[in-house]
């Protein structure tokens, strides 16, 4: 008996199917899937014995005390301080998944930096009279934006740029003594400030939310006022005219809400004091209404800088970006290191001269505004390098605590402060340590000690113990004066309204993100807990409208540009709505012209 | 009929491969360095879990003890059995350190806490690990040779023989279903 070629593919095709027949082939489908967890490339936690360190999140302003499990040198857990008086152990899942970031696939891995410093310095030489060096602090009131307001200083018209602030800064909210807060549309229990102050403050004082579209804080606040998108400054303008014992006009029709309601938050704010008003974009005819209701000196109170040392004063002072003469900035240098609001690149890019200016991103991905710099210099990334992160927006007192490097960062990221500051031929490698000895020399407030929970008055600490104490994770913060000034709201122009031409949909944003682990995309790209970049939420009949599908592609147009999109359709998102959330190629897109369509691809 | 004859052998080939010789071949097999008994440990010494299996003082779970605190007691043999007699020959009297393989190790990307579960839940070691602390002899370590992981994860054959839970995802979900906990995703996965 002789075998043939048929036999043999007879024999193949046998085999196959009993192969199918048995428990190999999904087991190896299922094993090949659990080794690609953990195949070469990816990040593995080390084994070993297990320590712990200290540290202070600086992924967003409210710094958030951590306690990281570490193995050797290696992060492995992180978790919150529950001892601390500010923070309380509240840890939100950016910063629960903070060590990750050193390892994101998204980092810059190429440095420019020579090219950059080449650049710079043509630019500098080519400086005309008018124009100016310009350097944009996303997180102001650090020992770095210090350092580069002295940098700024040696040089002809240098600029130093922070992003709108009207509270934050000098100007602080003090949740803790609220009964009544009115948040247009500020994200208070998702985010806003430091949460676990928030948290903890949130028993004292009753939030109404007046928001287009039912957000979370929505859901959780006392009352949600449904208002018309883009309708904020014609509520705080009808409940200032009920404080002030004026007619209502056509307010309802304007906010989609009665009078009655609008009469009700009004008489809430007016009796249930003290009274606090928040906006979601610090609009300076809805902070007024803090004069109104009383809060300025109770709610709203004036807040110490942490001191620095004398010879740092003879720095320039901080600028906004809306004072400085459109086509003047030669040079514009961005420290977006330490992530703060994004500034829409249209408002940046009319500053800048028309011919050949210099602009250079110091980040480390290059998401932001590394799509619109020449360079994009890499900088290292929490938890790796040492900063300071300045008190969040709630914070009465001022705090000085350092983000301590768990990790070492690589070898070819740039310290931005330092680059500066070499450029302008200052010293600021110690600057840390300066500042922190400045602190200790007045002697004021108290330092918190994360290792034992311990509280201890900053005159029986020797200098040396106070850098130590910081380096090893612990919290400077201030003694809150006995009289402070009532403080002074420093309001802009009401913004124009915004034209609505062919634009139909009104852009609510929804809020912004940090710079999350890769492991988040659980809460973006399965869940849709939190919207990703590239995502817009329409209601059904406007879906329709658009001929578009829930999980199709489209194109969102504005005014600016264009951006395609994901469309999910959603029966809770109100009519006339489009709502994407606030990130830098969205805030681009419609920073700057909240009206909107979306168009099938 | 001869025709079908090639095709059928194949199938009947891999039928066998695949069921008798995969679940076999899958695995690679290596031995504990000491044959421990648990129970003479449990029966004779008197000793519980938790005088070997201790929490640090920070909470952390110390897992399998260190030659320390063998040699604490086995500083000589104590007994006449011949693997203790090899313990202390090999391991004790030259302080080296033996590497166990731990049966129960979960994959790189999970963060199992034991203080959690043990102290706060008031699991017993049981739960988990089923009748492993009164096991005579310790069974060879089985290694999944692609995926890389222990056996006892899954531990299908031994779950239907006792009542001992697997160790995977869906396992810890579904007992924490039961228990009316909530989970994130970041409670285990760090």
């Amino acid at each position: 008996m002789t075998s043939t070629r048929r036999d043999l593919f007879k024999f193949a095709g046998g085999a196959a199917v009993g192969a199918l027949f048995t428990p190999a082939p999904w087991r190896l489908v299922t094993d090949t899937a659990l080794w690609s967890e953990t195949w070469p490339g990816v990040p593995r936690p080390a084994r070993g014995e297990i320590r712990a360190r200290y540290t202070n999140c600086s992924l967003c302003p409210a710094g958030c005390a951590v306690r990281a499990r570490c193995v050797g040198e290696q992060p492995v857990a992180l978790m919150g301080v529950l001892e601390h008086p500010f923070t309380h152990g509240a840890l939100c899942p950016f910063g629960l998944a903070g060590h990750h970031l050193p390892y994101h696939p998204a980092r810059i891995r190429q440095n420019p930096v020579k090219q950059a410093a080449a650049a710079i310095s043509d630019g500098l030489a080519r400086c005309g009279a008018g124009e100016r060096v310009a350097v944009l602090d996303l997180r102001p009131g650090r020992t770095a934006s210090w350092t580069y307001r002295r940098s700024l200083a040696e040089w002809k018209n240098g600029t130093y740029l922070k992003p709108p602030q009207a509270l934050g800064g000098n100007l602080a909210v003090n949740l803790a003594a609220a009964k009544t807060v009115l948040s247009f549309g500020a994200p208070l229990l998702d985010g806003w400030g430091t949460p676990g102050n928030v948290i903890a403050a949130r028993e004292g004082f009753r939030l109404i939310q007046a928001e287009t579209v039912e957000s979370r804080t929505a859901v959780m606040a006392d009352q949600w006022l449904p208002i018309r998108p883009g309708s904020e400054a014609a509520l705080a303008r009808a409940i200032a005219n009920v404080l002030a014992d004026q007619p209502l006009h056509d307010a309802a029709l304007e906010t989609g809400l009665t009078d009655a309601q609008i009469v009700a938050a009004a008489r809430e704010l007016a009796d249930n004091g003290p009274a606090l008003v928040l906006d979601a974009r610090d609009r300076p005819e809805i902070l007024a209404l803090n004069q109104l209701v009383g809060a300025l000196g109770h709610t709203i109170v004036t807040r110490r800088e942490a001191p620095v040392p004398a010879e740092w004063k003879m720095a320039v002072a901080a600028t906004e970006l809306q004072a400085v003469p459109d086509g003047s900035v030669r040079v514009l240098l961005i420290d977006e290191s330490a992530p703060g609001p994004y500034l829409p690149w249209s408002a940046i890019e009319k500053k800048l001269v028309a011919d050949n200016p210099v602009v250079v991103a110091f980040a480390w991905s290059g998401e932001g505004y590394g799509r619109h710099a020449q360079f994009v210099v890499p900088t290292a990334v929490y938890p790796e390098w040492v900063d300071d992160i300045p008190p969040a927006v709630d914070s009465p007192a001022a705090m000085f605590r350092l983000s301590a490097a768990l990790l070492p960062p690589p070898a070819d990221v740039v310290n931005p402060a330092e680059f500066v500051a070499g450029l302008a031929r200052i010293s600021a490698t110690n600057a840390l340590r300066e500042r922190a000895d400045a602190i200790h020399k007045a002697g004021r407030g108290t330092l918190f000690t994360y290792a034992d929970g311990k509280s201890t008055a900053v005159k029986d600490v020797k200098a040396d113990d106070f850098w130590k104490a910081l380096q090893e994770g612990g919290c400077w913060m201030d003694a809150v004066p006995e009289r402070t000034e009532i403080p002074k709201l420093a309001l802009g122009p009401p913004a124009a309204d915004p034209v609505v031409n062919n634009f139909p949909l009104a852009v609510v944003m929804a809020e912004a993100s940090a710079p999350g682990s890769p492991i988040l995309s659980k809460l973006y790209q399965e869940s849709n807990l939190r919207l990703a970049g590239d995502r817009v939420v329409l209601h059904p009949a406007v879906a329709s409208e658009c001929r578009v599908e829930d999980g199709g592609r489209a194109i969102l147009e504005t005014g600016c540009g264009r951006l395609e999109v994901r469309v999910l359709v959603d029966a809770g998102a109100p009519q006339g709505v489009v709502q994407l959330a606030a990130g830098p190629r969205t805030l681009d897109l419609c920073g700057s012209s909240p009206r909107a369509k979306v168009v099938r691809v | 009929m001869r025709g079908i004859f090639p095709f059928a052998a194949g199938a009947a080939i891999m039928l066998v491969a695949g069921w008798a010789g995969f679940p076999r071949a899958i695995y690679k097999s290596r031995p504990q360095p000491v044959d421990f008994s648990h129970k003479v440990h449990a029966d004779k010494a008197g000793q519980k879990c938790e005088d070997c299996h201790a929490f640090r003082p920070d909470g952390t779970f110390a897992g399998i003890p260190t030659l320390d605190k063998c040699a604490g007691c086995h500083a000589a043999a104590m007994g006449s059995t011949v693997a203790e007699k090899n313990f202390v020959e090999q391991y004790v009297t030259p302080a080296r350190e033996p590497h166990w393989a731990v049966y129960a190790r979960q994959p790189e990307n999970v963060f199992f806490s034991h203080i959690a579960h043990v102290k706060r839940a008031k699991l017993s070691c049981e739960s988990c690990h089923g009748d492993h602390g009164t096991s005579d002899h310790l069974r060879p370590y089985q290694q999944d040779r692609v995926s890389g992981y222990s056996r006892n994860i899954w531990q299908t054959a031994e779950r239907v023989k006792s009542t001992r839970a697997a160790m995977t995802m869906s396992a810890c979900v579904e007992c924490h279903r039961q228990q009316g906990l909530e989970n994130s995703c970041l409670d285990c996965h760090k």
